[in-house]
C-alpha cells in the first residue's frame, strides 16, 4: 500500500500532519511518501492508494496551483478513475475553479469540480463543526479565511448537524467526487473520527486494519460527540477581541 | 492629528472610568482604552506621544524582553512608563497612554516601552511610531487568532512605519525578512553546543527561501527554523550581525556580545536557548537606544525572569515545584516549555494545565495545535509520569500516545485539583506547565502539593 503526502514541507498547517501520523501507526506496513514542491508528484505515474494535501498558507496554493495545472488531465482522470484522495484544510480549494481575493482578483483553480472559494483576510472564520457521514457523526474545527461556494450542494461531503457548512447557507460541508474526498474540518480530522478513519480504510482496501490506540481513539470521540450534542453547544461564539467589557454607547460626535 | 472635542471627551471619560477602576481596587484592565477607542476609533493616533518608544513585538518572549528592559531602565534610574500591568493590543495601548497622560492629553514622561501585539499591528501602527522596534521572532502562534506565520510577517510589513528602526533576530529567517526597506540591526548566537543540523521539531515555519520560494537550507538548528540558513538558488543567507553573541558559558552563566570592535560581558538570568535569545534582544535594543554596555551589565547581574513565567519551589523533603509557562494553543511555547521539561536534570513529573477552559468560554475550543506540539519531547526516561487534566484529557491522552509515551506513565483526569494526589512519589522535581488563564488555578495547585505527602513525606526507598 503507498500513501503520498503532496507538499508537507509548506501544506502543514494546524496540526493536519496528524492525521498521517495516525495513518503511520495505523498501517506500519503502508510505504508513505513525502513529495516536496520542487519534486515530482507519484500518483499521475504510478499507483498510489491514497492521496493526502494538508492546509496551506494563501501564497503557498498559488505555488501549488502552479505546480499542479500542468497535471490537471492526469489528475481528473485519477479522481474519475477512483483514486482516494484527502486533502483537508484550505487544500480542497486547489481543484476547484477559482479563488477570489478581497479586491474581486481571481486566481484560477485546477477546474475539477464547480467551487469556488472567497478570502476575506480581515475576518478569520472559527467555528466547531458536527457533521454527519455514512450514518455516522462527524467533528471537526473550522479556521480559514475563505469561504467557498458550489452550485448547490450534490457535491457536499457531510451533512451539517450544527455549525457551519461550506458557506452559511450550505447544509453540506466540504467535497466529494468520487473518491475525492475535500474538507475544511480540522482536528485533526482522522484522528478525532475514528468512524470515518475506518471508512477511509475500508476504501483504500485495509477495512480489517483495527485503528491505533482505537479504544483510546473511540473514548476521546465518544466524550467530545456527547458535548457536541448538547443543546447547551455553540459551535460559533463572537470572536473574543469584538467583547468588550462595556456596551458601546449610543454617542455619535463630529471630527 | 488633531486633537477635537471627541477625542477630549474620550480621554476625559477614560480617566475616570480608570479612577473608578482604582478606587474599586482593580487593576490592570484595559477598560479605560476600551472606552476611550469606542468614544474616539482613532484614540491613539490623536493622544500626544512620549518623545521616545521603544516597541517590542514578536510571536514568543515579547512579555519577558519587555520586562526585562524595563528592569534595566529602573535601576538606571531612567523614567519612562510602559503597559506592563495591561494588555499589549490596542486598547491596552490606550490605557497605558491615557494612564500616563495629563487632562490635555500630553505624555507625562519623554520615554516609553510598549509590549506590542504582532497581530493587533493594523490597529496600533497607523496611529503609534515606535523609534525602536525589537522583534523577537515569528512562529505559528493560535490558529484561530494569527492564522500562519506568513500572514502576521504581511501584516507587519504593511503597518510597520518606515521610520521605525528594527532590531531583529538575525537567526530567524522569517524575522530578519520583515520591512527591507527599514533601517535595522541583527543580533544573532555565534555558537551553542546544542547546535544541531537537523530540525528535530514538528514545526519549521521557514522550510523556503523568503527570497526566492526555493529549498531552505539549514545550516545551524537551535530549535524550530531559528538558526542559519542559506538558499542554493539565490544565494540568500541568514544577515551577518550587528550583536553577536559568543563564548556562551552556562556553567557561569555569562555570554559575550561583540559589536563591532567592542565587546561586553554580561549574566544570563536563564539558561534556555529562548532566554538567551530574549537577553541578547534586550542587550541590543538598549545598545541601540543609547545605554552603555555597563548600565545594562550590572542590572543583568540580578535580573530574573518574572515569576509569573517561571518559578521554583523546594519542598520540604527538597523535592522542587517548577511553574513553568506554556501556553496552550501556541505549539511552538508549548514545545519549548517541553524540551526545557526534558532537559532539566532528575526525575520528573509533569502536570499539563493547558486545557484551555478560557478558550472554550470565549471562542471555538482547538484541540488541533496539539499536533503541531512536539509531545515527543516528553517521551523521555527522566519524566516518569505525564499528568493530563481537563475537560480534553482524552484527546491529550490520545496525542499522548501518538508520540509513543508509554501508557503506564501517564495518568489523566477530569479534575485539575485530583492530580495533586495522583503525584509519582519517585519524581524530584514537579513541573506544572500552564498557560496564561490559569495562572490563579496553578498557583493553587502548587499551595496544595506543597501541602502534599509528595512534598512533606519522605523519599521513596532505593532513591
Amino acid at each position: 500500500m503507498k500513501i503520498e503526502i503532496l507538499f508537507p514541507e509548506v501544506c502543514n498547517l494546524f496540526g493536519d500532519l496528524g492525521n498521517i501520523r495516525y495513518l503511520e501507526k495505523v498501517l506500519p506496513q503502508a510505504e508513505f511518501c513525502s513529495t516536496p514542491l520542487c519534486g515530482d508528484v507519484r500518483f499521475v505515474r504510478e499507483k498510489v492508494d491514497l492521496v493526502y494535501l494538508g492546509a496551506m498558507t494563501e501564497q503557498t496554493q498559488e505555488r501549488v496551483i502552479q505546480k499542479l495545472m500542468p497535471l490537471r488531465d492526469d489528475i481528473s482522470k485519477e479522481i474519475d478513475g477512483g483514486t482516494v484522495f484527502l486533502f483537508t484544510g484550505n487544500a480542497l480549494e486547489i481543484f476547484g475553479d477559482y479563488i477570489e481575493n478581497e479586491d474581486g482578483s481571481r486566481i484560477d483553480g485546477l477546474g475539477l469540480y464547480r467551487l469556488h472559494a472567497k478570502r476575506d483576510r480581515q475576518n478569520r472564520h472559527n467555528s466547531a463543526f458536527l457533521g454527519e457521514f455514512d450514518g455516522n457523526a462527524v467533528m471537526g474545527i473550522k479556521t480559514q479565511f475563505s469561504i467557498s461556494y458550489t452550485p448547490d450542494d450534490s457535491t457536499g461531503l457531510f451533512k451539517v448537524v450544527k455549525g457551519v457548512g461550506l458557506n452559511r447557507d450550505a447544509s453540506t460541508e466540504g467535497i466529494r467526487v468520487h473518491n475525492f474526498f475535500g474538507t475544511y474540518l480540522l482536528g485533526p480530522l482522522l484522528v478525532q473520527n475514528p468512524p470515518f478513519m475506518r471508512y477511509l480504510l475500508r476504501l483504500i482496501g485495509a477495512e480489517n486494519t483495527p485503528l491505533a490506540f482505537e479504544k483510546e481513539a473511540d473514548e476521546a470521540y465518544a466524550v467530545r460527540l456527547e458535548e457536541y450534542r448538547d443543546e447547551a453547544f455553540v459551535a460559533e461564539k463572537a470572536p473574543e477581541s469584538n467583547k468588550l467589557p462595556i456596551p458601546k454607547l449610543p454617542i455619535r460626535f463630529k471630527h | 492629528m488633531k486633537k477635537t472635542f471627541r477625542f477630549y471627551f474620550a480621554l476625559f471619560f477614560a480617566k475616570c472610568t480608570a479612577l473608578l477602576l482604582k478606587l474599586i481596587g482593580r487593576k490592570g484592565t484595559s477598560m479605560p482604552g476600551s472606552w476611550a477607542i469606542i468614544l474616539c476609533p482613532d484614540f491613539i493616533g490623536r493622544i500626544t506621544k512620549p518623545k521616545k518608544i521603544i516597541g517590542i513585538t514578536g510571536t514568543n518572549g515579547k512579555t519577558t524582553v519587555a520586562n526585562m528592559l524595563e528592569d534595566i531602565l529602573t535601576q538606571n534610574n531612567i523614567p519612562f512608563f510602559c503597559n506592563r500591568s495591561g494588555s499589549n493590543v490596542n486598547t491596552g495601548i490606550a490605557s497605558a497612554l491615557i494612564a500616563n497622560s495629563n487632562l490635555l492629553g500630553h505624555p507625562k514622561q519623554d520615554l516609553a516601552v510598549l509590549e506590542l501585539d504582532e497581530r493587533s499591528a493594523p490597529k496600533l501602527y497607523p496611529y503609534l511610531q515606535p523609534d525602536i522596534l525589537i522583534c523577537t521572532n515569528i512562529f505559528r502562534d493560535s490558529c484561530k487568532r494569527n492564522a500562519h506565520a506568513e500572514f502576521i510577517l504581511s501584516i507587519l510589513n504593511q503597518e510597520i512605519p518606515k521610520g521605525t528602526k528594527l532590531v531583529l533576530n538575525g537567526d530567524d529567517p522569517l524575522c530578519s525578512s520583515i520591512c527591507p526597506e527599514n533601517d535595522r540591526v541583527y543580533f544573532s548566537i555565534d555558537h551553542l553546543d546544542t547546535d544541531k543540523t537537523v530540525c528535530e521539531n514538528i514545526v519549521n515555519d521557514a522550510p523556503i527561501c523568503p527570497n526566492c520560494s526555493g529549498p531552505l537550507t539549514h545550516d545551524v538548528v537551535r530549535y524550530h527554523h531559528i538558526g542559519r540558513v542559506h538558499c542554493t538558488r539565490c544565494g540568500y543567507c541568514s544577515p551577518e550581525a550587528d550583536y553577536l553573541a559568543t563564548d556562551i558559558d552556562l556553567s557561569a552563566m555569562t555570554m559575550t556580545v561583540k559589536s563591532g570592535e567592542t565587546q561586553s560581558t554580561y549574566s544570563l538570568p536563564n539558561s534556555s536557548t529562548i532566554n538567551i535569545y530574549n537577553t541578547l534582544a534586550v542587550i541590543s535594543g538598549l545598545l541601540e537606544f543609547g545605554l552603555t554596555p555597563e548600565q545594562i551589565r550590572v542590572p543583568l547581574q540580578t535580573l530574573h525572569i518574572s515569576e509569573t513565567r517561571y518559578m521554583e519551589t523546594e519542598t520540604p523533603n527538597g523535592k522542587k515545584i517548577i511553574l513553568h509557562l506554556a501556553k496552550a494553543q501556541n505549539p511552538i511555547a508549548c514545545s519549548r516549555a517541553f524540551e526545557n521539561v526534558r532537559n532539566a536534570p532528575g526525575r520528573k513529573s509533569v502536570l499539563l494545565l493547558l486545557d484551555d477552559r478560557h478558550d472554550a468560554m470565549h471562542t471555538v475550543e482547538s484541540k488541533a495545535w496539539l499536533y503541531d506540539t512536539d509531545f515527543e519531547f516528553l517521551n523521555d526516561d527522566s519524566i516518569v509520569q505525564l499528568i493530563l487534566v481537563g475537560a480534553r484529557h482524552y484527546d491529550t491522552y490520545l496525542r499522548a500516545l501518538l508520540a509513543d509515551i508509554p501508557e503506564n506513565r501517564i495518568t489523566h483526569m477530569r479534575n485539575e485539583r485530583d492530580a495533586v494526589s495522583a503525584l509519582d512519589a519517585h519524581a524530584d522535581t514537579i513541573f506544572i506547565l500552564y498557560e496564561i488563564h490559569s495562572i490563579s488555578l496553578s498557583e493553587e495547585i502548587r499551595q496544595s502539593i506543597l501541602d502534599s505527602a509528595w512534598a512533606k513525606g519522605e523519599k521513596p526507598a532505593g532513591d
